[in-house]
C-alpha cells in the first residue's frame, strides 16, 4: 500500500533574525486534504513560520519538505497557491484588468516562450468563475472594491489548481459578507475539490466546524486536533498568557 | 520632412531615435511599476562617469558608458536585494557620487567641451555608422529579452513576493532589468543625453497610465507617446538648431500634461 507524501514535513526548525529567537523546535507535518488555522499572538511567528515554508525565508537550522521533497529541491511551486497578508490592497493607479492578474497564476507554468494556451485558458476561467469574477474580467483591479481584489487574488493562486492553498490573513480591508464568503469559499475548496488548506487567522470561531487541526504559534509550535476545545476562553487565556474572551458573532 | 531625411546624419538619427523611443519606454514600464523610476535617472549619471573616463583616456565613450553602467546596475541590485539597503537611499546615493566624480574626472581631463555637451543633452549631428551598428547589435538583444520576459516581469512589477513563490527566478530576473535599462540608457545618451533619458524612460509610461487601461495595451501606448515625442523632438532639432534630448523631453512633458488634462 502506498502512501501520499505529507504535503510539509517540517522537523526541528529554528528561525533567528538579527539576533533574536523569532521560531524555535517547530516540528509538525500536515498530511493532503487538510485544513488548517494557524493562530496565535501577533509576533509569534505564524508569518514567518509561512514564509519559510514557501522558501521566502531561510531557517537557521531545521528541515522542511514539501510533498515528499526537500525544500531546496522542491519545483513544482504550482502545486502550492499563495495569498499574502493585505493582498487585497492594490495601488488604484496599477493598469492590470481582473483577467491579467488571474492569468499570473499560470506563468510559471508557461516557461519561456509559452502563450497561453487552451488548458491556460480554461483554468483562468475556471479559476474566475469559481470565485464569481467572470464579470469583471475587463475591470482594472484598481476600480474593485477591497471584498471583489480579495477574491481575485484568491483566483490568481487558483489557476494553477494547486493542491494546497496557503492564505496569510486575508480579511484586512474587506467588508463583514465578504469574509463570510470567503470562509465559505474555503470550506468549498476543501470538501468537494480537495484542495487542503492552510489558514493563518484570528477568527478561529467562525471555521472551528470546517477545520481538522489548529496550529497555535507563538515561538514555538502547539497542536490541537480538537479546534473546538483550543478555543475555550480559559484553554485561549493560557496560550495567549492574557485573558482572553471568545467572541461569538453570527456569521 | 522628405528633405529632413534626405540627410544621412539626420537619417541615422531616426533610427536610432525610434530604437531607443521602443525600448526605453518598454524597459521604463517595468521600473515605473516597481516605483523604481530613478533608477534610470541614477544610471544615466553613472554612465556620464564612463563618458568622462573613455574622453579622458581616449576610449570609446559609448563603450565605457556601457561598462560603467552595467557594474553600477548590479551593483545597486544587489544593494538592493541582499543588503536590505532601502532602494530610494541607493540610487540618491549613487546619483550624486557619480556626478562628483564625472565632474572630477572631466576636470582633471579639462574637456569640458562640445564633445561632452553633446553627451550631456544629445545632438542629432553625433549618430555614427559604427553607434548605429552597437545600438542594433544591443538593442535587439535588449528587446529580445524584454519579450521573452516580458510576463515574468510584469508579474514581478505587480507582486514581486507571489512571483517569487510561483516559481519564477525573481532575483535572477531582476538583475536582468537592471541589466538591459543599464545598455539602453548608455546606448540613449549620443540622441537624448545623460541629463534627459530618465524622462523618456519614465514619462511616456506614466502618461499612458492615466488612460486606465491593462498593461499590455497600456506598454503599446506609453510606446507610442515614446515614438511620436521621437519624431516631433527630431524634426524640432534639426529645424530650429536644438539639442535634441531637450526637444525630445519637452515633447513628452506636452504628451504628460495632456493626458493629465484628458483624465
Amino acid at each position: 500500500m502506498k502512501f501520499a507524501p505529507s504535503l510539509f514535513d517540517v522537523r526541528n526548525l529554528f528561525f533567528t533574525r538579527q539576533g533574536n529567537e523569532i521560531l524555535k523546535l517547530i516540528t509538525f507535518t500536515i498530511p493532503p486534504g487538510e485544513y488548517c488555522a494557524i493562530i496565535g499572538p501577533n509576533g509569534g511567528g505564524k508569518t514567518t513560520l509561512i514564509r519559510l515554508l514557501l522558501g521566502l525565508e531561510k531557517p537557521s537550522s531545521g528541515t522542511i519538505s514539501l510533498f515528499g521533497t526537500p525544500q531546496a529541491k522542491f519545483r513544482a511551486w504550482h502545486r502550492i497557491g499563495y495569498v499574502p497578508q493585505r493582498s487585497a490592497l492594490v495601488d488604484a493607479s496599477f493598469p492590470a484588468t481582473v483577467r491579467e492578474v488571474v492569468a499570473m497564476g499560470r506563468y510559471a507554468l508557461r516557461g519561456l516562450f509559452g502563450f497561453e494556451s487552451a488548458e491556460d485558458k480554461e483554468a483562468i476561467a475556471e479559476a474566475m468563475e469559481l470565485m464569481g469574477i467572470s464579470d469583471l474580467s475587463n475591470r482594472l483591479i484598481g476600480h474593485l472594491s477591497g471584498g471583489q481584489r480579495q477574491r481575485v487574488m484568491i483566483a490568481r493562486a487558483l489557476s494553477s489548481r494547486p493542491e494546497v492553498l496557503i492564505v496569510d490573513e486575508p480579511n484586512t480591508g474587506v467588508d463583514i459578507e465578504s469574509q463570510h464568503r470567503f470562509y465559505e469559499l474555503l470550506r468549498h475548496l476543501n470538501r468537494t475539490k480537495s484542495v487542503s488548506i492552510l489558514f493563518i487567522t484570528h477568527d478561529i470561531g467562525v471555521i472551528a466546524d470546517d477545520i481538522h487541526r489548529v496550529l497555535f504559534v507563538n515561538q514555538t509550535l502547539l497542536l490541537s486536533q480538537n479546534p473546538h476545545e483550543m478555543i475555550r476562553c480559559d484553554e485561549m487565556s493560557r496560550l495567549y498568557g492574557n485573558p482572553s474572551h471568545v467572541v461569538c458573532h453570527n456569521h | 520632412m522628405i528633405e529632413m531625411l534626405s540627410y544621412p546624419f539626420m537619417e541615422r538619427a531616426f533610427i536610432a531615435g525610434l530604437m531607443i523611443a521602443v525600448l526605453a519606454s518598454l524597459s521604463g514600464s517595468f521600473i515605473v511599476l516597481r516605483r523604481y523610476s530613478l533608477l534610470s535617472e541614477t544610471l544615466a549619471h553613472v554612465s556620464l562617469v564612463g563618458v568622462s573616463v573613455g574622453l579622458l583616456v581616449g576610449l570609446s565613450p559609448l563603450w565605457m558608458a556601457v561598462a560603467t553602467s552595467l557594474a553600477a546596475a548590479w551593483l545597486i541590485e544587489y544593494l538592493r536585494s541582499s543588503r536590505g539597503l532601502y532602494s530610494d537611499s541607493i540610487l540618491a546615493i549613487f546619483l550624486s557620487g557619480s556626478l562628483a566624480l564625472a565632474i572630477v574626472i572631466i576636470s582633471l581631463s579639462g574637456s569640458f567641451n562640445a564633445s561632452l555637451f553633446s553627451y550631456l543633452f544629445g545632438s542629432i549631428l553625433s549618430v555614427s555608422n559604427d553607434d548605429l551598428i552597437t545600438m542594433g547589435i544591443f538593442g535587439s538583444l535588449s528587446m529580445a529579452l524584454l519579450i521573452l520576459f516580458f510576463k515574468e516581469l510584469y508579474f514581478i512589477a505587480f507582486d514581486e513576493e507571489v512571483a517569487r513563490t510561483s516559481g519564477l527566478r525573481v532575483t535572477l530576473l531582476n538583475f536582468m532589468l537592471v541589466s538591459i535599462i543599464a545598455v539602453i540608457i548608455a546606448l540613449s545618451i549620443r540622441i537624448v543625453g545623460t541629463l534627459l533619458i530618465g524622462a523618456l524612460m519614465v514619462i511616456p509610461p506614466v502618461a499612458a497610465i492615466r488612460f486606465g487601461m491593462g498593461f499590455f495595451k497600456t506598454t503599446l501606448l506609453s510606446m507610442a507617446i515614446a515614438l511620436i515625442s521621437v519624431v516631433i523632438g527630431l524634426s524640432l532639432s534639426f529645424f530650429f538648431s536644438l539639442p535634441s534630448g531637450a526637444a525630445i523631453v519637452l515633447c513628452l512633458l506636452g504628451i504628460f500634461i495632456l493626458a493629465l488634462v484628458l483624465n
